[in-house]
């Protein structure tokens, strides 16, 4: 969201004018004058002629009151200080919840579809969402749905509470603090760890955060994905889900994530962090639980106009599968769809950024960028890796991602898996997302 | 139309005696006879203290003394009406300027401002604060600030040209979120004589130059919107250097922070000047007050109460040397200080901001949010 700066041509941050507390002090005048001239009125109204002594108490009552008039002059000038510090500081008011949201368009092209490439690539509707976000004192909330062609769904949904300047506490359908935040990418594509669930994945449950001095710690406790229904594909983020043959779902997760930022607010800020995370497996097939874990550690170096990405994760599931199922394998689940991942895996990312400054007026931002991830797996199977360079342009509403995505055994590249088997071959697709934020 | 009755003249006649014996002294005192329009705050407690409370001493007069925003709309709108209600009127330059072109000020004859030993008032004056309608007040100043304790080993900025280097003092800076001021700093900084300055801002490259500047300073801004924020960003560490009001900074020295420092290295001034409404229904007293509050006793007052240079020599000479040297206009200070050119502004902020502005949403790194 950009803010808007707001600046005066006068200079009343300056040299402090209010003129507020001169309205205050008319106000302080009228209402005195007020009480001073209805006072002849109850006067005459109890006096039955002959009543100098009256007029005497009137005439001491106004010496009262005139002395009240000057001390308030002079409160007044106090006051008029600390209301123009005050006066300074202030923002246009906003209304308490703000909607925002997204139309976006797909065009893509890829060289492992002889049809498409014929027809050079398909352009499509993308996404159409709807994003609330209020402030109510120190609650505040936060949900976005998304309308697919192919599904609708709800992104994220919470109610945070600010507890102080240090601490916040949300609850509902958050995002997971886990590795580098908040995502593991810069392209529209995402990298590897967005396939595995530990990147960008929204679950239910409650969250605490708290940042001091550089320190950014969060603590979460997930009673569930995000959908309580671990047989809904029609979801955002990656989960274990619970369909045909699949029967491993999440439940009962702790996550935590501690980070500290080395030169802050400085033209380096490096952040280096872990992340732990660990979790019950429930079989719904055994109605057993098994369990599963991940560990991360990151760096993300912001100098200047570079942004590095370095991420190291460790993850594994141990599902109490029934006999004759595969325990080296889970299966996960969004948009509509199902891949499986290697039960045990070691992930590597290496994302580096560019933000091109730009002569041309319009443009707000062009940052460019390769991401690149590789999935190291357990079991022998073969490893998976995707490479993604291109372009994020900014101009006026409009986010323009173009990216050439490259990928070896990468699930939705070819015949790629994340688990075992899937194809040795570079695959390579082309896509342009375009889209209106408002 | 409210007519009053009462069913007893006796007690009617009694009410209109209580009546006019009770208004009478308030109309007396309602009725000052002089207005006087300031910035309100703790500028105008300096001037209560400095010259209003001892004019109406010394005169036996009450002044009404009024807050406003600056500009020239009011008094515009009073003159138009053939009703002027303000009778000195404390002004920027630039509105000083435009409201003597427009005919709502009236001329001053700069005789009547002879110092005390008998210095001619150009002599005794800052060049520039005696305008045809209005005389120079007090120097208010932007600075570079910062604390002390940051800066270990005799490394300590000493210079503009430090606030500009990253490399040799890293950490964030604080700005003021507006092009006035900081585009002449980045000029300056890069080598720009104080005269080509605003010439430079005049042209494409010179912006472009200005821009370019602040780019590589732009990762490390923290940016601020009111004076009394750079004191609290070097309290709270937030930045090693920041832009300040002189004024602030003394003050938080003085309050709580001892080892807040200033830089005066091309420090960017201006003052403040008073003025006369040409119709104002009091100019004789008008004039004795400007008269009475220019002088250098009462700037030298003023300065107690708010560390804002007086224009005058003489009153400089008339101040403790232990705060003369926290003042914009001290010698040592004002070596190569740089009058913000408030007519240039008028006619350019428009433009200049609104680039800006659009420099300002263009984000130096890669933003930490991209849109998913």
């Amino acid at each position: 969201m950009m803010s808007i700066a707001i600046d005066s041509t006068t200079r009343q941050d300056s040299l402090y004018s209010d003129h507020h507390v001169g309205e205050r002090r008319h106000a302080v005048y009228t209402f005195l004058l007020c009480i001073i001239c209805s006072m002849p009125l109850q006067a005459t109204a109890t006096a039955d002629g002959g009543n100098s002594a009256d007029i005497t108490n009137l005439k001491q009552r106004v010496d009262i009151l005139e002395q009240r008039l000057q001390q308030l002059q002079g409160d007044t000038l106090d006051k008029k200080e600390h209301a123009t510090e005050a006066s300074n500081g202030l923002q246009p008011s906003q209304p308490p919840v703000k909607f925002g949201g997204a139309l976006r368009f797909n065009y893509f092209l890829k060289d492992y579809d002889a049809s498409l490439k014929k027809r050079r690539g398909d352009i499509g509707f993308d996404l159409f969402r709807v994003n609330a976000d209020g402030n109510f004192g120190k609650l505040y909330l936060s949900a976005e749905y998304r309308f697919y062609t192919y599904m609708n769904t709800i992104h994220h949904g919470y109610v945070g509470y600010h507890i102080n300047d240090r601490n916040d506490i949300e609850g509902g359908i958050t995002q997971v603090p886990f590795g580098l935040l908040p995502y593991a990418a810069h392209n529209f594509w995402f990298g590897i760890p967005y396939y595995l669930g530990l990147s960008d994945d929204y679950d239910s449950g409650v969250k605490f955060h708290h940042h001091d001095h550089g320190w950014d710690w969060q603590l979460a406790f997930y009673k569930n994905a995000e959908l309580g229904n671990a047989a809904d594909l029609n979801r955002y983020s990656y989960d274990p889900v619970t369909t045909g043959a699949a029967a491993n779902q999440e439940s009962n997760t702790v996550n935590a994530r501690a980070a500290y930022t080395f030169g802050k607010n400085s033209a380096c800020a490096n952040e280096l962090g872990i992340s732990g995370m660990t979790g019950r497996l429930f079989n719904t097939d055994t109605r057993a639980n098994g369990d599963r874990w991940a560990a991360a550690s990151h760096l993300d170096s912001h100098c200047g106009r570079w942004n590095v990405q370095l991420e190291m994760a460790r993850y594994g599931y141990n599902p109490r599968n029934p006999a004759g199922v595969s325990d080296r394998t889970v299966m996960l689940g969004a948009f509509g769809a199902t891949h499986d991942i290697a039960a045990r895996g070691t992930v590597y990312v290496t994302n580096l950024a560019y933000n091109v400054p730009v002569p041309w007026e319009g443009v707000k931002l062009l940052t460019c960028y390769n991401d690149y991830s590789m999935l190291d797996k357990d079991f022998g199977f073969d490893t998976s890796y995707i490479n993604t360079t291109g372009c994020l342009i900014n101009i006026g509403p409009t986010y323009t991602y173009v990216d050439l995505i490259r990928g070896r055994n990468m699930v939705y590249l070819g015949n790629g898996s994340l688990a075992d088997g899937g194809s040795g071959t570079w695959r390579t697709r082309f896509n342009v997302n375009f889209g209106i934020y408002w | 139309m409210f007519r009053f009755t009462h069913p007893n003249n006796g007690n009617r006649r009694n009410l209109w005696a209580a009546s006019i014996l009770l208004l009478a002294p308030l109309t007396a005192s309602a009725e000052p006879s002089l207005t006087f329009v300031s910035w309100g705050g703790a500028y105008t407690r300096s001037q209560m203290l400095a010259f209003v409370q001892p004019f109406e001493k010394l005169h036996n007069m009450d002044i009404n003394v009024l807050d406003y925003n600056g500009g020239l709309d009011e008094l515009r709108r009073q003159s138009r009406s053939l009703n002027v209600k303000w009778d000195v009127i404390d002004m920027e330059p630039a509105d000083a300027l435009r409201g003597c072109r427009e005919g709502l000020l009236l001329a001053l004859d700069p005789k009547m401002l002879a110092a005390s030993d008998g210095t001619s008032a150009a002599d005794d004056f800052l060049p520039g604060s005696i305008q045809r309608c209005a005389i120079g007040t007090v120097v208010w100043s932007t600075v570079v600030a910062y604390d002390s304790d940051r800066f270990k080993h005799g490394l300590a900025p000493s210079t503009l040209h430090d606030f500009f280097d990253v490399k040799k003092f890293p950490g964030a800076r604080g700005l003021r979120r507006t092009p006035k001021g900081n585009l002449e700093w980045a000029l300056l900084s890069d080598g720009v004589k104080p005269g080509h300055v605003y010439p430079m801002l005049e042209t494409e490259q010179g912006l472009t130059r200005a821009f370019s500047i602040l780019d590589k300073l732009k990762p490390n801004i923290v940016w601020w919107d009111s004076g009394n924020q750079p004191p609290q960003l070097l309290k709270n560490r937030r930045v090693v250097m920041t832009s300040a009001y002189s004024g602030r900074i003394y003050n938080a020295m003085a309050e709580n922070n001892p080892r807040l420092r200033m830089l005066w290295d091309h420090q960017i001034w201006n003052f403040d000047l008073l003025a006369i409404p040409k119709y104002s229904r009091h100019q004789q007293q008008a004039l004795a007050f400007v008269r009475f509050a220019t002088a250098s006793p009462q700037l030298a007052e003023q300065a107690r109460h708010i560390p804002y240079g007086p224009v005058r020599e003489s009153a400089l000479q008339r101040i403790d040397p232990a705060l003369r040297r926290y003042l914009p206009t001290t010698p040592d200070n004002f070596r190569n200080a740089m009058q913000i050119n408030a007519a240039w502004w008028s006619q350019h902020y428009k433009a200049i901001n609104a680039r800006f502005q659009q420099w300002l949403q263009r984000p130096v790194g890669v933003p930490r949010r991209l849109p998913h």
